[in-house]
């Protein structure tokens, strides 16, 4: 089968190939997909880029991307939930990482049937983005009312986010650039800062969540416009101490300013590791078929463009999701 | 299986043996909401009598996307006859959508009963005259009237069908996107 691979770190057109490989083969937890679509994220890039090295090492040649739809052609002899035939989407876990592939095989742990109502192209562009929303906004426990200021709404972690928080019946704030602003709003965002043109903190105040998506001056900057008592939950800032222990690290400390800056507010901060989880994208799969959240697909390209969808990745000025079509 | 057997000899004359042979060829099952009876790609070799709750039987396009084709409510046939008929493999899929149950035939054996019972012919061909009739309608509602006619058709057809169904089930038996039918469905609000 033919399968899109890293041969090694560097820049995207010199790493990447295309390579003939053999079907995977099914262990006794796992189904075999024949895939219909991937997608693709940040993450693959700066795993090519070789950002990520340290956190997760990877063999070369390694096939790329995280993100699936399609239809379950055989499975293993633990898996129940599945049948033959089934459509399905998912966000396979790191170790079976590759989804620009024409056969992958994936922990049924991992895996949800898709929606009925949208294509395997949309399907495809859900998992990894709407995993990493659901779960983080899960984390805060995001209620009806709650006031929500989540960064970068036009992004696929932004946008399915806003969608998210509208279907559990919060206010949302969030910040685009002026070109996207018509589109973030018509997801349902209360009110969206152009940040080209306004300042978010003169307008956000006492939030009760903030979303922070971006990292970097936006981690601190989120206990400006939060409330006392309020939740800051990321996925770009510095690791919380907490999830540092779950990683072995006992002697981890949070960044001396980010600490006092979240006493002082007498705020918390988490920070959220996206895990592939099946009965996460089930209830996704729940809402999108009830309307309540639109895939955002940017652009489809073919299978053998695959290097051309991660050259418009890199320039970072998608609208959505970028999408590849395998069969 | 008893209100099946009321309802055939309301219409004709159905010996001892015949009532028996049904009773033979035939299983009163219920299902979970969510199990699916006939699936996508494999054999059919039944055909289904709802005798409570609520099915429906759908196909997937080649881009993965669901069409409804019928709701399977109290009194209503249900199967794959393409598959049956063509001796395929299943191009649809039959799942319920909430707890039914169901009179199962072996679609073999239903067949068979014309050679071993003629008597039975009459109250089958006006089955079939009547699934025509209404496929027919379905057709032509599809051809000339707007998605809200549709849609109040629809509702008189299926009255207590929304608590159960998704907004995607209708918006795809109509043959409309949901933001159609919430269009609709607002519209009718404020009348």
């Amino acid at each position: 089968m033919k399968a899109l691979q890293i041969v090694k770190y560097g820049e995207i057109r010199d790493s990447l190939a295309f390579n003939e490989l053999s079907k995977p083969t099914v262990q006794a937890k796992d189904v075999l997909i024949k895939v219909k679509a991937a997608a693709i994220n940040p993450i693959d890039k700066s795993i090519i880029l070789g950002n990520l090295q340290g956190l997760i090492p990877i063999p070369f040649p390694s096939t790329l991307a995280y993100d699936l739809s399609g239809v379950v052609v055989e499975k293993g002899d633990d898996v129940s939930h599945f049948e033959i035939g089934d459509l399905v989407y998912s966000r396979v876990p790191q170790e079976q990482m590759g989804t620009i592939a024409e056969y992958v095989a994936v922990n049924h742990m991992a895996v949800s049937k898709k929606p009925g109502n949208i294509s395997f192209e949309e399907a495809a562009s859900i998992p990894l983005a709407g995993l990493t929303a659901l779960q983080s906004l899960e984390q805060v426990g995001i209620k009806e009312n709650d006031k929500v200021l989540i960064h970068a709404g036009s992004g696929g972690v932004g946008s399915f986010a806003i969608q998210y928080a509208k279907a559990k019946g919060a206010y949302v704030y969030t910040t685009t650039s002026t070109s996207n602003v018509k589109w973030v709003k018509a997801l349902g965002a209360d009110r969206v800062i152009d940040y080209k043109t306004e300042d978010y903190k003169t307008i956000v105040r006492d939030a009760d969540i903030v979303f922070d998506t971006l990292g970097k001056n936006y981690t601190l900057e989120a206990f400006e416009v939060i409330k006392s008592g309020g939740k800051v939950v990321s996925v770009a800032g510095p690791i919380d101490e907490n999830s540092a222990r779950m990683f072995g690290m006992m002697d981890y400390k949070l960044p001396e300013t980010l600490a006092k800056r979240i006493s002082d507010q007498g705020a918390s901060y988490a920070f959220v590791f996206m895990h592939p989880n099946g009965s996460h994208l089930a209830e996704i799969k729940s809402l999108i078929e009830d309307d309540k959240i639109k895939p955002i697909i940017d652009k489809t390209y073919s299978f053998s463009e695959s290097i051309e969808a991660f050259e418009h990745l890199a320039t970072g000025r998608a609208k959505g999701k970028i999408v590849i079509k395998i069969s | 299986m008893e209100e099946l057997i009321k309802k055939i000899k309301s219409t004709l004359n159905l010996s001892r043996e015949a009532e028996e042979y049904l009773f033979s060829i035939s299983t009163q099952k219920t299902y979970a909401k969510g199990s699916v009876l006939i699936r996508e790609g494999q054999r059919v070799n039944k055909i289904y009598f709802v005798t409570g709750g609520c099915l429906r039987s759908y196909c997937t396009d080649r881009n993965g996307k669901e069409h409804t084709l019928q709701f399977g409510i109290e009194n209503w046939w249900i199967s794959d006859y393409i598959a049956i008929h063509n001796k395929e493999s299943a191009t649809l899929t039959v799942e319920c959508l909430k707890e039914s149950s169901v009179v199962e035939f072996d679609a073999k054996k239903l067949n068979g009963i014309f050679t071993l019972f003629p008597e039975y012919e009459p109250f089958q061909r006006n089955l079939l005259e009547r699934h025509v009739v209404s496929l027919h309608q379905r057709i032509l509602n599809q051809l000339q009237l707007t998605a809200s006619e549709r849609y109040d058709l629809f509702l008189k057809q299926y009255p207590d069908i929304e608590q159960f169904t998704r907004n995607y089930h209708i918006a795809s038996y109509l043959g409309i996107t949901q933001e159609s039918l919430s269009r609709i469905r607002v519209e009718r609000a404020r009348k």
